[in-house]
């Protein structure tokens, strides 16, 4: 499906992950504002709550626990959909508008549409789509029911730290780096809807480095998928090619005249 | 009078040959839409993307232990290579030229014995990543993704060799349906096609 995106309206966050306290105020806001359950938890001897993405929970954040001579510190990271400029989820669903790019550039979806293949969680670099109990698509659509009125999202209204600042992606990304932020996203997979601020290498924060669509996910559909249509065609093709140039093996007529007198 | 006819398939082995056929066909169409959106027309013959899912699985479970029979079946036919298969093999069957050109074959060609295992391996394969795909949260991420690619590069060449095969079976090498249909051929296309067979089967020297 053409997937259009306009870099420079493109709607998105910056997660400032220096300023977050861990308060979770995200997490809570986003269940309020879609009426989403609450998942049962269990505990795990962490303060990190839930452990997971679910079908029931958009966004969450991450607890990194670092231990510096003796003393326990934690960084948070707020864990989404990222809205992938080059989104593996679309490149791979085969139900037109389950998953649709919005004007702001989000990648939204439309459970009508979804038909539960599961194939979205498998290209998804971030590992984000989780499916609900009718086997249906959930993830963070950007608030698309509030930001096309004009309205922050849930999780942004809510942050009391502005780590999580929605708004024009480039505005934010000028801003963060004219602070020199060092950024995550910028440009990887077609720039990420979400840029962080990161204090350290992504991988502590549990990020990939290089994120991109997984290898076999490129290989699947960009490469055996065209392939694959021009082999079935090329195989007609060469059966009718050898049918009107060698022609089929016949059986000699009188071979089976000169048997039938046996 | 000596019959015109030579038995060569059971009714069993056509059943299941047709069966194994009908599953095939019923996974192709189910699968064309989740293969390419290009194909996503072929939902509708099913009422829907999640419809022919389920279509897909259920013919899915039906192919691959039919077909993994059939295999089993022919197992012994169709895995040993003989000299006479060496020098089919480097003559093409005698289907690259209009020349006439005797082989011995045995019951099946040695074409027929690669499509054969071919078709039994890619059997096991689809199978097998057929269950990854369907329950991914139940499954490392990696395995999941390399079986995404594996069925969709297995559904293709599949497809390509199932062309092949119907091809050869019908219009290629004409008589030769009959002997899936009615399970016998003439006497006349068992010496043509199959010489080696047909003596051990009838005694007669071809
Ligand atoms: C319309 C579709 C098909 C037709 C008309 C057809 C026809 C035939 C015929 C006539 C034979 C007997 C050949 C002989 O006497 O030597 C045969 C054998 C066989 N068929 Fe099919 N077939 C079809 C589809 C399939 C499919 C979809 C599969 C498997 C995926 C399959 C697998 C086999 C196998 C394994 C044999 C045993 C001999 C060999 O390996 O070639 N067939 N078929
Ligand atoms: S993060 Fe995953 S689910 Fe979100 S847009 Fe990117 S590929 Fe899709
Ligand atoms: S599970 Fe739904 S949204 Fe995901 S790829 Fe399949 S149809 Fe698309
Ligand atoms: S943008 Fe909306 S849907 Fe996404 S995490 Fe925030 S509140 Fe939830």
């Amino acid at each position: 499906m053409a997937d259009t995106l306009n870099q420079a309206t493109r709607k998105g966050f910056l997660v400032d992950t220096a300023r977050c306290i861990g308060c979770r105020s995200c997490q809570v806001a986003c269940k309020q504002w879609n009426k989403l359950d609450a998942d049962k938890t269990t505990n795990q001897g962490t303060f990190e709550n839930p452990r997971d993405l679910t079908p029931a929970l958009y966004n969450r954040i991450k607890f990194v626990e670092k231990e510096t001579s003796g003393e326990v510190t934690w960084q948070f990271v707020n864990e989404r959909c990222m809205h992938c400029g080059d989104a593996g989820c679309m490149k791979v669903c085969p139900s037109p508008g389950a998953l649709y790019r919005t004007k702001d550039g989000v990648v939204a979806f439309n459970k009508e549409k979804c038909i539960s293949c599961k194939y979205c969680v498998s290209a998804c670099p971030f590992n984000i789509p989780r499916y609900d109990a009718d086997s249906k698509v959930s993830k963070c659509h950007l608030c698309i029911d509030r930001i096309g009125g004009g309205i922050t999202p849930a999780c942004a209204k809510a942050c009391p730290t502005e780590t999580l600042k929605y708004g024009n992606r480039s505005q934010l990304i000028a801003g963060a780096k004219a602070a020199k932020k060092t950024l995550y996203g910028e440009g990887d997979l077609n720039g990420l809807g979400v840029v962080y601020a990161l204090e350290g290498p992504p991988e502590q924060y549990g990020l990939p480095a290089n994120p991109h669509i997984p290898m076999s996910i490129f290989l699947w559909k960009d490469v055996i998928k065209p392939l694959g249509i021009l082999g079935f065609w090329g195989s007609i093709g060469a059966m009718l090619l050898h049918y009107v140039t060698i022609g089929p093996k016949k059986i000699e007529e009188h071979d089976e005249e000169v048997r039938h007198d046996q | 009078m000596i019959s015109k006819y030579i038995d060569r398939f059971s009714t069993k082995e056509r059943v299941l040959h047709w069966f194994v056929t009908v599953t095939f066909f019923s996974l192709m169409l189910s699968g064309l839409g989740l293969y390419s959106r290009l194909f996503n027309g072929y939902f509708s013959l099913f009422g829907g993307g999640s419809n022919a899912i389920l279509v897909h699985k259920i013919a899915g479970v039906m192919f691959f232990f039919s077909s993994l029979i059939l295999f089993l079946h022919n197992r012994e036919k169709v895995t040993e290579f003989d000299q006479d298969d060496q020098e089919w093999i480097r003559l093409r069957g005698g289907y690259l030229s209009t020349d006439e050109v005797h082989l011995n074959v045995g019951k099946f060609n040695p074409g027929q014995k690669m499509f054969a295992i071919f078709i039994g391996a890619a059997t096991a394969v689809l199978g097998i990543t057929g269950i990854f795909i369907w329950f991914p949260e139940s499954f490392p991420r990696w395995i999941v993704q390399i079986s995404l690619m594996l069925h969709g590069l297995m559904f293709v060449g599949s497809i390509m060799f199932v062309v092949v095969h119907v091809y050869l079976a019908t219009i290629g090498n004409p008589g030769t349906l009959e002997a899936m249909l009615w399970g016998r051929v003439t006497r006349s296309w068992a010496r043509h096609h199959h010489p080696k067979w047909y003596k051990e089967t009838t005694g007669d020297n071809p």
